[in-house]
């Protein structure tokens, strides 16, 4: 949500730009990465725990609206969920589980929390990978192609584009598609499902369950697509225009190769580097755009959870989604920097 | 995305000409500032026209949930009220609720930064430590977390916002104070012997601020974003008119299914309008301050 | 150039040809689907939190477990108690020991005899095991003991004679039963255990055989269910949690039913072609409460209500001062009917009106009047001073703030009270923290609902001076700390008495001092607007419209249990035929998007 189309900074990586040699460097970089990530995530566990215990919230008599209960049943409920424990007690127990990847219980769903997660993981991997895969691609080639031509027509169309696009919220792109694609507005008929991931009344397995995902997945993948790609193009585009006074192209031009050939065998592999680890750094955008997304669109993922959590609010339910948000971007970051060695030519070169 | 030095060292009134001039070569960047000079002050204006009359519940004489008419030209919600007046009204809140954050944003965010560049010990390293683990924070849910826990209305989710996105102005003030402090300017002033607090304020600060400033336009674009998207996730205050409680009560109230278009299409344009409006004032300025960034539009 | 263009080409294509498939394949669902009937609903919105029937809490977890579980009685469709499991009930003279006599030779799921001793079992679980209670101890919290003395006999000993002994076990809203023999190994586990192997060992109108949390559940028909087999083969409850998502797939024809319409929604389908929509009487209110001075268990003061509150005639101006119709007409859109008695006109077997003396009619006029002739005098902006403590009327309002109507009524109300001199602030909370401040007595006046089914006795239970809380601030379930001691000799004289018209006339009695007290200012019972199929599914409405036009409260046992499929052969598949040729559209609109795109960049690369 911060990070915005033109703002971006990849820091932290200066580090690795200066020649290394060997693979004891590499390991020890490897290391000190994945320590610091460690570090990262156990300062997101406690910031997470503090949140969620700044305010003694009992949920118990929501839970329980609209359904006779009695005192008793009450306050064997509160000790159910755990409310009557002290903070500090409740923090050390919250390590504990989440290192054993146990993420509490959920107050609403009166289950475990890692249960709930481990559930709707897959439907959540599934949209925002497709979503990531789709935009990264689509982002890159309008980038490579804008930046090469800057200032044409086509780069002016697909500036423009991406930069108006990346100015909707999310979910209102969303229902926007949702009137005119699946409600079906005027002429144009209902093209696609509405809600859900899949049409129970289809076999859950085989390929006709496959297509009938894909089916479900067109529409809050395309409103995901649709708003992300944008940076993507900002970023490979301004990369692309960093490389266009190289040396290097004037060298391979004056070997007589075409314009085509100097831009996809030249100038794109040396701007994807900075654009790569940029890309892994903006997963967070993608989380948030799951949220609403899945919120518009019923899709049974995690940002669903979260967003059913909300509700109560059922604090356990809405931590544990927060600690499993937050250790994937830490676990993107750290790929980035993995990524950012790896293609380095500077590193890959000994 | 650091400037060069020199660049905004004084005299700072050819500065300003000249960044006037370039300013007004910029096409995009003029249908900005006009876009936002315009929601601005309708805005500002919009308690002449538009009153108690026009909003209460209790007062509005409209038909409900109307298409747009002669007297109601995007036509009216559930409760008979005009959805241009409400698209307008709510312009108020949102853009004080993007503003008022971007304060807090662009305050926070300089203090750390400010600090972290000037004081390289450990004080630096720490602050800069806190800003990387904010960072790898994933934003929104962290703003849902704080404004449910919070409470429910602007106030939290002005707070969520601000702590969701100090981080990129702390780094972005912190390389630049490093950039200014390695100036021969700030060695003269220390060895006359200016304090840190007087280096601070009086030499870097000022050095420090246009780019705040710019990086802060982008930031009210995306506060403006994450206001509506926190408010549609219920978490703002429903009896507000806002563009995004306009949205929010558009989805729950069923207008999809109802073909409600002029409930549901105005505010995500006005959003989508201002937002762009601040987007391109903010690369605008960013251009016309750092040349190195021409090229990109 | 050339290769690029092909490939665009190519890509549009293949994209096309994906999108085409994707679509065909929904014709082909409709097609397949002709062999074995099956319903297709929308599931409660609320979902289900667990399918552990001692812990779930939520509709739509109820739902399912009254269509898998059986229950000692059931509710037929005007909420009288029928027979399920047992056919007969009968009380001992003292009323104390209830005999009910179970069917024989109805069995499990998996062919495993159901007998007296599985209810006896359940019943002992709950009773004695805190986590299995978790869900319904309070329905069991009068029993003494519950045996089994042969395989058809349960009985059932209670502490105080209870009227409602016939509602604790009945589908959806009662305690079901389950089978021994698969539950007792999950005792230890109970609180994790999920319930998740399919087929779900039950007994009941549907066997669930399939479940994916947010997604769906699916059901298959008992036919020889002993209140009659379901007419369709099987059952999908779908879930959706924003019903535009439903209506749209109703639209579609990828659901039959959907309950619980949103009022705009109900205006958009009704008289559309093959659908029916109907409306339900309400059966549940929605209301205002006012904090009437918080007191503990033993009378001592909590809270930070506002002290004015405590004074009967301000709740009575407040009371006339709301205009009860235009909420209805704005908000419900006519949808529903203004709010008066405690008990929903759903159950119109406890029907109350207030005398005519007593109504509180909206008249702003007559409580700036009353609260004038009790020394409310107005300040110079307008708001009234408390003659008590000196201080203005500022009221605090709290509200949910994820329901837009909460919001939409709180409007309203504010610019009503401003008329009568009192300033309304209000407070969107999350659920938790309203009913957290509510049970401190750190509000003045709160948005509230509540539904019941055919017995009334915990709704009007938590009225009573037992339900406030302990001194230490814990405990307690009290609505809106309302206390009075006739009330509660009058909750416990209709415990007690059996007979149904007597009874009637006690409730009546409790209704009218809850009118007066102005503590529960209920606003309206909303319609329940649901909407069908009439092209694919017939006879899943129950009951007959009254007079004006409204349906009785719909359950999904009977619903799903009585609805059939329509036989006719001419169900359309000219939808099929239009997404065919919508994807179509696309393609062809994606390929030339595609050129276009192609012919501008290699435009540009000329230049």
């Amino acid at each position: 949500m911060s990070s915005t189309a033109a703002t971006g900074t990849v820091t932290g990586r200066e580090t690795s730009s200066r020649p290394v040699s060997g693979r004891f460097e590499l390991l020890t970089y490897l290391g000190s990465k994945l320590a610091a990530a460690v570090v990262s995530f156990f300062v997101t566990l406690v910031i997470g725990f503090t949140i969620f215990s700044l305010m003694p919230s009992d949920p118990v008599r929501t839970l329980t609206r609209g359904r006779p209960t009695s005192e008793a049943q009450l306050a064997h409920l509160r000790l159910q969920l755990g409310l009557d424990k002290p903070i500090w007690e409740r923090f050390l127990s919250f390590v504990n589980d989440t290192l054993h990847f146990r993420l509490g219980y959920s107050w609403q769903f009166q289950q475990s929390v890692s249960s709930l997660v481990a559930d709707r993981l897959w439907p959540t991997l599934l949209l925002m990978g497709t979503a990531m895969i789709l935009s990264v691609t689509l982002g890159l080639w309008l980038g490579v192609r804008s930046g090469w031509r800057q200032g044409s027509l086509f780069d002016r169309i697909a500036s423009s584009t991406s930069l108006t696009l990346w100015s909707v919220p999310t979910f209102w792109l969303g229902m926007i598609l949702l009137v005119v694609f699946s409600v079906g507005i005027g002429p144009i008929p209902s093209l696609f499902p509405a809600g859900g991931m899949s049409d129970p009344a289809l076999p859950q397995s085989g390929f006709g369950h496959y297509v009938d995902v894909a089916r479900h997945l067109v529409l809050p993948c395309l409103t995901m697509v649709l708003v992300v790609f944008a940076q993507y193009v900002t970023i490979m585009r301004s990369s692309i225009i960093d490389e266009l006074g190289s040396p290097y192209l004037l060298t391979a031009r004056a070997k007589g190769l075409t314009d085509a050939d100097v831009r996809r065998k030249h100038a794109t592999p040396n701007a994807l580097l900075p654009s790569v680890t940029m890309i892994f750094m903006q997963l967070g955008t993608l989380v948030s755009g799951a949220i609403t997304v899945e919120a518009v669109y019923s899709w049974p993922g995690l940002g669903y959870l979260t967003y059913q959590a909300l509700q109560i609010p059922d604090l356990p339910l809405l931590q544990g989604t927060f600690v499993v948000f937050s250790a994937s971007v830490i676990i993107m970051n750290f790929l980035a920097d993995v990524v950012y060695r790896y293609l380095d030519p500077r590193v890959r070169a000994q | 995305m650091t400037v060069e030095e020199g660049r905004l060292s004084p005299p700072r009134l050819n500065a300003a000409r000249r960044f006037v001039r370039s300013y007004l070569e910029r096409p995009a960047g003029l249908a900005g500032l006009g876009v936002l000079a315009a929601f601005g002050l309708l805005a500002l204006c919009a308690p002449l026209f538009i009153g108690d009359a026009q909003l209460n519940v209790i007062k509005v004489t409209g038909p409900q949930l109307a298409g747009p008419s002669g007297s109601y030209l995007l036509g009216t919600d559930q409760a008979g009220r005009s959805i241009i007046d409400l698209v307008i009204w709510g312009s108020r809140e949102s853009l004080s609720i993007g503003i008022i954050a971007t304060v807090l944003t662009v305050l926070l965010g300089t203090t750390v930064g400010l600090l972290a560049g000037h004081y390289e010990g450990w004080v630096g390293k720490g602050l800069m430590h806190v800003t990387d683990w904010f960072i790898a924070l994933p934003s929104l849910p962290l703003a849902i977390s704080l404004a449910a826990v919070l409470g429910r209305g602007a106030a939290s989710i002005t707070i969520a916002i601000a702590v969701t996105s100090w981080t990129a102005t702390a780094r972005l003030v912190r390389a630049q104070t490093l950039a200014v402090e390695a100036r021969p300017f700030v060695d003269r002033a220390r060895a006359l012997g200016a304090g840190n607090t007087q280096i601070m304020l009086r030499h870097v600060l000022p050095n420090v601020t246009p780019l705040v400033l710019v990086s802060s336009t982008l930031t009210v674009a995306s506060a403006i974003l994450s206001e509506a998207t926190l408010t549609f996730l219920g978490l703002g205050d429903p009896t507000s008119v806002t563009w995004g409680s306009m949205l929010q009560s558009a989805f729950s109230d069923g207008a999809v299914t109802a073909g409600a278009w002029w409930y549901l299409l105005p505010p995500g344009i006005a959003i989508l309008i201002v937002v762009l409006g601040f987007t391109l004032t903010g690369r605008a300025v960013e251009h016309v301050l750092n040349p190195r960034m021409v090229g990109r539009s | 150039m050339r290769k690029n263009l092909r490939t665009v080409v190519t890509a549009c294509a293949l994209i096309g040809t994906l999108l085409a498939s994707a679509a065909s394949l929904g014709v082909a669902s409709t097609a397949s689907a002709a062999s074995s009937t099956t319903l297709r609903v929308a599931m409660s919105s609320s979902g289900v939190d667990t399918l552990n029937p001692f812990l779930a809490f939520f509709n739509g977890a109820l739902d399912s477990f009254g269509s898998i579980y059986p229950t000692l009685n059931s509710l037929d469709i005007n909420g009288n108690p029928g027979p399920y499991l047992a056919t007969s009930w009968t009380p001992s003279a003292d009323k104390l020991t209830w005999t009910f006599k179970l069917r024989d030779g109805l069995k499990w799921s998996d062919g495993t005899p159901i007998t007296a001793q599985d209810a006896a079992w359940t019943f002992n679980l709950i009773m004695t095991n805190s986590v299995a209670g978790t869900a319904n101890g309070s329905l069991v919290s009068n029993f003494a003991s519950v045996t089994a003395p042969d395989a058809t006999t349960l009985v059932i000993k209670t502490k105080a004679p209870q009227a409602n002994m016939m509602y604790v076990s009945v589908p959806t809203s009662g305690i079901p039963i389950v089978p021994q023999h698969i539950w007792q190994s999950h005792v230890a586990g109970l609180k994790d255990y999920k319930n998740d192997t399919f087929p779900i060992v039950g007994y009941g109108p549907w066997v669930m055989t399939d479940y994916k949390p947010e997604q769906y559940a699916k059901f298959d028909a008992n036919k020889s269910f002993i209140l009659g087999a379901p007419k369709f083969d099987h059952l999908i409850e779908q879930s959706f949690k924003a019903t535009d998502a439903a209506v749209a797939a109703l639209r579609s024809g990828q659901l039959d039913f959907i309950g619980a319409l949103k009022p705009i929604q109900y205006k958009a389908l009704v008289g559309q072609k093959n659908l029916t929509t109907i409306q339900e009487t309400g059966n549940g209110w929605l209301g205002v409460e006012v904090n009437p001075g918080a007191k503990t268990r033993s009378g001592k003061p909590m809270g930070t209500g506002n002290p004015a509150l405590a004074d009967p005639v301000l709740r009575n101006a407040i009371a006339i001062a709301t205009d009860k119709q235009t909420l209805v007409t704005k908000i419900l859109d006519g949808l529903g009917q203004v709010g008066q008695g405690y008990l929903p006109p759903a159950w119109p077997q406890w029907k109350w009106a207030p005398a005519a003396a007593d109504e509180q009619k909206y008249d702003p006029a007559k409580a700036n009047q009353l609260l004038d002739t009790a020394g409310y005098k107005k300040g110079s902006d307008g708001i009234r001073i408390d003659p008590k403590t000196g201080k203005p009327l500022n009221l605090r309002l709290g509200i949910h703030s994820d329901d837009p109507t909460d919001a939409a009524i709180s409007t309203y109300l504010a610019g009503w009270l401003k008329e009568i001199g009192v300033n309304l602030t209000i407070q969107p909370l999350s659920m938790s923290a309203l009913n957290s401040d509510l049970a401190k007595g750190d509000w003045d006046m709160l948005m509230d609902a509540w539904p019941t089914g055919p017995d009334p006795t915990y709704l009007l239970g938590i009225q009573t001076c037992a339900t406030l809380p302990k001194d230490d601030g814990t405990g307690g379930n009290t609505d809106a700390f309302f206390c009075d001691k006739t009330y509660d000799g009058l909750f416990k004289q209709q415990l007690t008495t059996f007979d149904p018209a007597e009874r009637a006339k006690v409730v009546g009695q409790m209704q009218d001092l809850l009118y007066k007290a102005g503590v529960d200012q209920l606003l309206w019972y909303a319609n329940t607007k649901d909407v069908v199929r009439t092209d694919t599914v017939t006879g899943l409405i129950t009951g007959s419209p009254n007079a004006q036009g409204l349906y009785p409260v719909q359950t999904s046992f009977w619903n799903y249990l009585k609805a059939a499929p329509v036989t006719a052969s001419s169900k359309s598949s000219g939808n099929g035929a239009l997404i065919g040729i919508g994807a179509l559209a696309l393609v062809v609109v994606l390929a030339g998007g595609g050129l276009v795109l192609r012919r501008r960049s290699s435009a540009g690369d000329r230049e």
